[in-house]
């Protein structure tokens, strides 16, 4: 045995071996130690998305009859028709734009793009999605409301929020048309389809439910902005006659009433609100990982 | 390799016969282009425009920013005239503390966003620390030391965290969880920790406003992402780096710190930026439980504001006001730039974000 330095020369070979064990020991304990405190991290995160369902629900059920989801009050403090038809109807809208935005887009940067200006395309929406949502609110109120003049108003909201919903779509669009296997594609324009025919008759089946995937997320991080709405447009008590009228929305609705006392019907409202919320972005999440997981396994499939 | 090897042509003089040319042939010798090739050129150029959408959008913000930031309402499409235009420039109000958007007799309006930009840094940072630590711990667990299926199942409930909108987060905190920190934390803290620096004092408002509750919503949500691109930067080990560190007689312990967090020290890096962008952005949520206080925190448990929560909620006053707009576009101009350089550098690492499905990444 070749010994390292004086000190080890001191001490005997059972000795050595003793205190050998006796680390291996505490390093193995350690390992199981980490092993068991570790995973208890999970309930610092899951911990307060569990009360927070369940306080917000505590709050919401009892008074959420459906009295209130469909009364379309004038006073809207006991009502939420007004805000859930609105919201909606901003949500198709603006989807629709963001829609048209992002798959063109998104096609386009997939198959017609070369590598390099693909790869900036990509940086930007990326930088898009990163970038703080007041930031784009803030555009929109001067670039909307002061200086196309719309004031605050449905339209402003709506393009506002499609501006947001854009780059998700565009992303997950590029994204599902680049991970078309490659022996798909060279086998159809090995058989002669043009660009066009490829990408509507074998890219788009198979790409398909990777898009709509998008489309969802891209709602679900829609209906739950607040800033681009609240500085777009003002909460109104009845459905919105123009484009030019203020519209109520439910993000919005929470961020007015937040500050209610205990007790106010104003609060409850707000808290059924969140609790609609909740639940929207829950299902199309569960929605999106479905998708994506049977995504997943159709592409893997496909090179089988 | 010599089987393979094609027979040798049968040599003739004038080697390869030429093909005959056949009808469908241009009979310029390939300098005329069909008609399907001109499509294919006006196809790519078309593709273009909307490819270029995004950045497209990106350049319409900047620019209304900048152009917002010289001239109060009234678009001039001059992006710099901010630095020279005296009453409302860049340089003039903005590394100054004094903010006093309503002017009084003896009380000059003031613009010093300073104020603000430290506020953002003071709650943004912790959130980060807090949020890189247990991402960290949390990644470790669900990589290493969980069964697979138990990872499977409680990996999606953090994702889930990123998909609860900001104002449901703010509403929650602010009435369920602020009491908490505003009668129970904040003076427990301030009587027992007292000897570290900033921690003695006032024990801030009963109703628990402030920085603490601040970081505490920050962490919780910058916490899935941070905890997904750690995981995403585990998993990328490569097997047998792992099973070599085992071999050698490493724990499992050792051979994460050792090898794995090492060999994925990029990705984790860009956690730490991609995380503190979306913690440095926050905006409704630290709006609601923050609040707006154009003064520096005089302890911990004090508040303060930040830029978007600033810019947020102050938009509907400033309304008129050509001076408060541009210092409200100031602020998010520097928002805009400190955003995008994290950005920047964060996505510089990671070739390509594995899950597109958590909001924000």
């Amino acid at each position: 045995m070749v010994l390292a330095n004086a000190s080890e020369a001191r001490r005997s070979p059972e000795d050595i071996l003793y205190q050998e064990s006796l680390r291996t020991k505490w390093r193995l304990g350690f390992d199981r130690v980490i092993g068991w405190l570790l995973p208890l991290l999970f309930i610092v995160a899951i911990l307060p998305i569990a009360d927070l369902v369940y306080y917000v629900g505590s709050r919401a059920l009892p008074t959420l009859t459906f009295q209130v989801l469909t009364s379309t009050s004038l006073t809207q403090t006991d009502a939420l028709g007004v805000p859930i038809v609105s919201t909606a109807e901003i949500m198709v809208f603006a989807t629709l734009l963001a829609v048209a935005f992002g798959i063109f887009g998104g096609v386009a940067t997939a198959e017609y793009l070369s590598e390099r200006m693909a790869g900036w395309v990509r940086m930007t929406a990326n930088l898009l999605v990163g970038l703080p949502s007041v930031t784009l609110g803030y555009f929109g109120y001067f670039t909307f409301v002061l200086y196309f003049g719309w004031g605050l108003s449905y339209i402003a909201a709506v393009v506002t929020l499609a501006f947001f919903m854009t780059p998700y779509i565009f992303r997950t669009a590029d994204l599902a048309f680049t991970s078309v296997p490659r022996p798909i594609r060279e086998a159809a324009f090995g058989s002669g389809a043009t660009g066009p025919q490829y990408i509507v008759r074998v890219a788009t089946p198979i790409a398909f439910p990777q898009v709509l995937n998008g489309i969802f997320l891209a709602m679900a991080i829609g209906v739950g902005e607040t800033a681009p709405i609240v500085l777009t447009t003002t909460l109104s008590t009845i459905l919105p006659t123009s484009i030019y009228s203020p519209v109520s929305f439910l993000t919005a609705l929470i961020w007015e009433n937040f500050a209610q006392p205990k007790g106010s019907p104003l609060i409850d409202l707000a808290f059924q609100a969140a609790f609609l919320l909740i639940i929207t972005v829950i299902a199309l999440n569960i929605v999106v990982r479905l998708i994506s997981y049977n995504f997943q396994k159709r592409i893997q499939g496909l090179y089988q | 390799m010599v089987i393979l090897d094609p027979p040798p042509a049968p040599a003739s003089e004038g080697g390869r016969e030429p093909i005959p040319p056949t009808s469908s042939d241009p009979p310029d010798g390939g300098l005329h282009r069909s008609r399907r090739e001109w499509l294919r050129y006006l196809t790519k150029a078309l593709a273009l425009v909307p490819a270029l959408i995004p950045t497209l959008f990106l350049i319409m913000i900047v620019v209304a920013l900048f152009s917002l930031a010289g001239f109060g309402v009234t678009f001039s499409l001059s992006p710099f005239r901010f630095v020279v235009h005296p009453p409302y420039n860049f340089g003039f109000g903005f590394f100054g503390s004094k903010w006093n958007p309503s002017p009084a007799p003896g009380y000059p309006a003031q613009w010093g966003t300073l104020v603000f930009i430290v506020g953002s840094f003071l709650t943004a940072v912790p959130a980060l620390f807090l949020s890189m630590a247990i991402g960290l711990g949390i990644a470790i667990a669900s990589t290493v030391y969980l069964p697979r299926f138990v990872s499977a199942w409680l990996d999606p409930f953090v994702d889930l965290l990123a998909g609860i909108p900001s104002v449901v987060y703010g509403i929650w905190a602010f009435v369920v969880i602020a009491p908490i920190f505003g009668t129970l934390l904040n003076p427990w803290a301030a009587a027992h920790l007292a000897f570290i620096p900033g921690f003695g004092g006032p024990p801030g408002q009963a109703t628990g406003v402030g920085l603490p509750i601040t970081i505490f919503v920050l962490t919780l949500m910058s916490l899935p992402i941070t905890t997904l691109l750690i995981r995403d930067a585990l998993r990328s080990i490569p097997r047998d780096l792992w099973e070599s560190g085992l071999a050698l007689g490493a724990t499992r312990w050792e051979v994460v710190r050792k090898i794995s967090i090492r060999h994925g020290s990029r990705g984790i890096l860009s956690a730490a930026f991609l995380g503190f962008g979306r913690a440095f952005g926050e905006t409704v949520a630290v709006a609601m439980v923050l609040g707006v206080n154009a003064a520096y925190p005089i302890n911990f448990y004090g508040s303060t504001g930040t830029i978007a929560a600033t810019i947020f909620s102050l938009l509907d006053s400033a309304y008129g006001n050509s001076q408060f707009l541009a210092a409200l576009s100031e602020m998010a101009i520097v928002l805009l730039a400190i955003s995008l350089a994290v950005n920047i550098a964060g996505r510089r690492f990671i070739s390509s974000i594995i899950s597109y499905e958590v909001p924000g990444l």
